[in-house]
């Protein structure tokens, strides 16, 4: 794509999603959509992180711990600290990449279903050391966690506080798609980068990779750090929506979802977990009316999906080229 | 082969039959009114019997209902329709459902299931004027300032207290071991009861014993805890299908006292899963009992029975939230879509509760525990379970 | 002592069957088949079904089991993960295809058997009492029963000839093409085979733990951990980090029993270090 395409179509995006979203919310009266996408951006931006690592040749099923450790260190911040979120929600972010990175050092040389199960293991570990640890208030979590405050820059107010707010549910709205925006904007430019395409040479082999000099453990350690920021971002986000975090707010079940989304939006894509978020979520929530039927049908859907589009939905754009 | 064709008859086939439930949604009572009543909590999964009773309880009552004509509130006739959504334990989905129910205009929903959900919930039934009954314990959920969610049973720190008092005086419990799974409700209904054994003067020799809640078998998370020979076991927060597997680990190590817990359980399910060895079992119920049901409890039985093949006990407190969302609408009819007024007559609420014998009240409580009344009277029937059957050890009260 | 060593013993050789399965499947097909625990509970359920309901004898509803998840295996390998595998560009893919086959199973066994904890008569009465140990007669038949299915499976896999030729697909499977191996026709007998063993001790186990609709997630787990800690993809690794398990989770909760919630998450951490010093399990192959 050239540069101004490229920039029309985030511009359309940017504009359909802030403006023309809230308008036809507006128009039909469907309040309850703010929370759907809100949760899906905010999904999408963990599950960006897990694409990130399968970039790597990585199966992540541990996202959840992060986002897990995310959530709780702004909560901590703001809670016992009396931290602004927004400088919370870029600290959680770092926190997590530093964890990554002592956790990834060792765990990275792992590969296939023995990282895939270490990382699975690692989002158990999380959720017992929150259960375990004193400073995250153990078993009882942490409730009534105040909304984000003002952000003020020399007695203007860029950012009003949330508590006062008439639709606090459109201003997450708004910072969660602006976020997700940014994490894919800066995702698609990664991987056209020069680091991009090393990462793919991990992705394909890595003897071959560090027998011409490239530095794999470096590559391997950044790119799951990255990941793991993204996975931190998310899951302060919802502790601040939610108002409240548990042990139990970011669980296996959650882990193995991000890694779901990556597989449906296609893995050679880079809005590939964008897409499969969006669809397995919407998917769930269309089909609240069937009531008990609910998860057979999701489930018959995905394995047709699955018989068909076996590389992901995106598979299906016609003369897409690859690792678009 | 599965090929192409195939696969979109079955395609077909599903769309046809997801149309075709949608439109039975839509076959009530054409010449009432229509009241929407929420669900959200957790139907599937490894706790899906917690949630799932809740919604047979509310969908058998809710039948009952507008079989018989529908309600009558404020001299409009209304059906009932009960709004379900499985939130599968997570609390972001709990979020959403609570978000769908206000897309729906519901303003009275019963759930969550478990503590996480219930919290998450509490911004939006706050900001979208929602009554939640969540079967959840942690107090700042129903301490002011919080004030939209109503306790829909007796918390285990109501129980507890009273089940060990009855033991120490009436069977001489001196020593007592905690068992709990290592999850956020069961940990927390450990730390209460082990607050209110030393309260009490009891000797605590085991309060830390944990086990992950997919544990099959117990053995191995008992064998020390039996060895300390305690006069009670509590089995704190204990999930239905657990339950017996516990038991029935204990009795097999050759544990000789006690066994008791504050949640709720089904008699069927500890008959198959310990036999004879759940004899003796404590745990707390609503009114299924024979000596306290009245007809009209017996009546929900065989309803519910009919409805879905097989009761379950657990529907004993949960057929609750319901009938106490209804009575009270009834008492004040502006509250149906003003849960102002609902709050305002929840402190002088009163009806007779249909479902005991005798004098038994349909009341708000809990200014004992939440400095406002914010908790629902159902009776606190104490039972223990004998041959397939629960009997009543003794009644008691929440104020 | 002896009763902590018994504990987990009998929790190895159950562990040790769950983990047979599924290291059998991924062993051919590369599948990490996320759907294992569903099969067993699958499994549990016909044998409740078949014992407890239809008052069948307990070996009846065991064999029903097995002959039930074998078909259901065999078909899933035929009319899904087949085509699947053959069209995705990344082996991975298969992944999703097995969480949604979980998913539907689990949907299915909720509506067919419904929520409850369910339960069977105990099918050997009695405890074995002395003074340092204490085992139901159930367990213990149960725990030999374990034994003799695993004994058998290795002699299967060893000398029979199917055995044989999954044993060379699993090695290599384009070396095994090239010798005259049906490709297609073994990994259809393996995920056969593998399913029927987590039906087997599905059904076996609900003698014991009975059964309930959700806890196949949980177990899939469980059965991962086996694998991993043994390697994944070879026979006598299922085994040994089943039992390596057992015997960690036996232990641990009476060692750590003072300190409270912490045995498993002792567990999980000396899982992760052993992983990054021996990253292929006790004696997996690399790359799994």
């Amino acid at each position: 794509m050239s540069p101004t395409k490229k920039l029309a179509a985030t511009a359309a995006f940017l504009a359909s999603v802030l403006v023309a979203v809230p308008w036809a919310i507006a128009a039909t009266g469907r309040n309850d959509l703010y929370y759907t996408l809100t949760s899906v951006a905010l999904l999408s931006i963990a599950s960006a992180g897990v694409w990130l690592t399968f970039y790597i040749g990585r199966i992540n099923i541990g996202q959840g711990a992060y986002a897990l450790i995310g959530g709780y260190t702004s909560a901590i911040l703001v809670v016992d600290y009396g931290v602004s979120f927004w400088l919370t929600l870029p600290i959680a972010g770092l926190f997590c990449a530093a964890a990554s990175v002592l956790i990834g050092l060792p765990i990275l040389r792992l590969r296939g279903v023995y990282f895939a199960m270490v990382t699975l293991v690692l989002t158990e570990v999380a959720r017992l050391l929150a259960l375990a640890l004193p400073i995250t208030h153990g078993a009882s979590g942490m409730v009534s966690i105040p909304a984000p405050g003002a952000i003020r820059l020399f007695g203007v107010t860029l950012v009003p506080d949330f508590a006062t707010l008439q639709n606090p549910r459109l201003a997450f709205y708004i910072v969660s798609v602006v976020l997700m925006a940014l994490c894919y904007a800066g995702l698609y430019r990664l991987v056209h980068s020069r680091m991009g395409r090393l990462c793919l040479s991990l992705q394909q082999n890595e003897e071959l990779a560090s027998s011409i000099g490239v530095n794999i453990a470096w590559l391997r350690v950044v790119a799951y750090a990255i990941s793991s920021f993204l996975g931190g971002i998310g899951g302060a986000m919802f502790a601040a929506i939610a108002q409240s975090i548990y042990p139990s707010s970011f669980t296996v079940t959650d882990s193995v979802n991000f890694m779901l989304n990556c597989f449906l939006g296609g893995l050679g894509y880079v809005f590939g977990p964008m897409i499969g978020t969006f669809v397995l979520y919407f998917g769930w929530d269309f089909l609240f009316q069937t009531g008990e039927y609910q998860l057979l049908i999701y489930s018959s859907l995905l394995i047709a999906l699955m018989l068909f589009l076996p590389n992901g939905l995106l598979s299906l754009r016609p003369a897409a080229k690859k690792r678009g | 082969m599965i090929n192409r064709r195939s696969a979109v008859t079955f395609m077909a086939l599903g769309t046809a039959s997801v149309l075709s439930i949608m439109a039975g949604a839509f076959s009530a009572n054409a010449a009432n009114k229509e009241l929407k009543i929420g669900f959200v909590g957790v139907t599937s999964g490894p706790a899906a019997a917690w949630g799932t009773s809740n919604v047979r309880s509310m969908q058998t009552r809710a039948e009952w209902i507008n079989e018989m004509g529908g309600v009558k509130i404020g001299g409009e006739t209304y059906d009932i329709n009960i709004i379900t959504f499985d939130d599968q334990k997570d609390p972001k989905r709990a979020i959403a459902g609570m978000e769908k129910m206000a897309q729906e205009g519901i303003h009275y929903v019963v759930g969550p299931n478990v503590d996480d959900g219930a919290a998450a919930v509490r911004p939006v039934a706050e900001a979208k004027g929602i009554i939640y009954f969540p079967y959840a314990f942690p107090k700042p959920l129903y301490v002011a300032p919080a004030s939209n969610a109503i306790l829909g049973m007796i918390a285990n720190y109501q129980s507890g207290p009273a089940i060990y008092k009855f033991l120490k005086e009436k069977k001489g419990v001196k020593t007592i071991a905690f068992v709990a799974a290592n999850e956020s409700d069961p940990l927390s209904q450990r730390e209460g009861g082990v607050a209110a054994a030393k309260a009490l003067g009891l000797q605590v020799v085991a309060e830390k014993d944990t086990y992950q809640n997919d544990t099959r078998d117990f053995t191995p998370v008992l064998t020390p805890v039996v060895k300390l020979k305690p006069d009670l076991l509590v089995l704190s927060g204990v999930a239905p299908g657990n339950a017996p597997l516990l038991i029935r680990a204990a009795r097999e190590l050759g544990y000789k006292g006690l066994i008791s817990t504050e949640t709720a359980h089904d008699a069927k399910v500890l008959q198959e899963g310990a036999g004879e060895l759940a004899d003796g079992f404590i745990s707390v119920g609503g009114a299924s009992t024979p000596e306290i049901a009245s007809d009209m409890m017996k009546e929900f039985v065989r309803r519910y029975t009919k409805k879905f093949g097989e009761y379950n006990d657990e529907s004993n407190t949960k057929v609750y939230a319901l009938d106490y969302i209804l009575e009270t609408l009834k008492a004040n009819p502006a509250a149906i879509n003003n849960v102002e007024e609902f709050k305002r007559t929840v402190d002088t609420f009163s009806a007779p509760n249909p479902y005991v014998k005798g004098e038994g009240k349909l009341k708000y409580v809990g200014t004992a525990s939440f400095g406002q009344k914010r908790q629902i009277a159902v009776p606190m029937v104490v039972n223990t379970y004998k041959d397939g059957k629960f009997e009543t050890l003794f009644v008691g009260e929440v104020d | 002592m002896e009763q902590v060593f018994a504990n987990g013993l009998y929790l190895g050789a159950q562990y040790a069957l769950i983990a047979l399965g599924l290291t059998l499947i991924f062993a051919l097909m590369n599948v990490l088949n996320f759907a294992h625990g569903q099969m067993y509970v699958l499994g549990g359920f016909i044998t409740y079904t078949v014992y407890a309901r239809l008052g069948l004898p307990f070996v009846v509803a065991l064999f029903a089991s097995g002959v039930t998840l074998a078909t259901v295996g065999a078909l899933i390998e035929k009319f899904l993960f087949r085509p699947v595998i053959r069209r995705s560009v990344r082996e991975e893919s298969t992944m999703l295809l097995a969480a949604a086959i979980a998913f539907l199973l689990d949907a299915l066994i909720l509506l067919l058997f419904g929520e409850k904890q369910r339960g069977v008569p105990k099918i050997v009465k009695g405890v074995f009492t002395s003074d340092a140990l204490i085992m139901p007669y159930d367990r213990i038949l149960v725990g030999i029963l374990a034994i003799a299915f695993i004994a058998a499976f290795v002699l299967f896999m060893q000398y029979s000839k199917p055995g044989r030729a999954m044993r060379a697909l699993a090695q290599d499977r384009v070396a095994a093409q090239l010798m005259g191996v049906r490709v297609d026709r073994y990994s259809m007998i393996g995920f056969a085979l593998g399913a029927m063993l987590a039906g087997v001790v599905g059904g076996l186990l609900v003698a014991i733990t009975g059964i309930s609709s959700g806890i196949g997630g949980p177990i899939s787990i469980k059965a991962f951990m086996m694998v991993m800690i043994g390697g994944a993809g070879v026979v006598g690794g299922a085994i040994a980090g089943g039992f390596i398990l057992g015997m960690l989770e036996s232990v641990g909760l009476s060692a750590l029993h003072d300190y409270g919630d912490i045995t498993y998450l002792v567990i999980f951490a000396a899982l992760m270090v052993f992983l990054s010093l021996r990253p292929n399990g006790l004696m997996g192959k690399p790359w799994g």
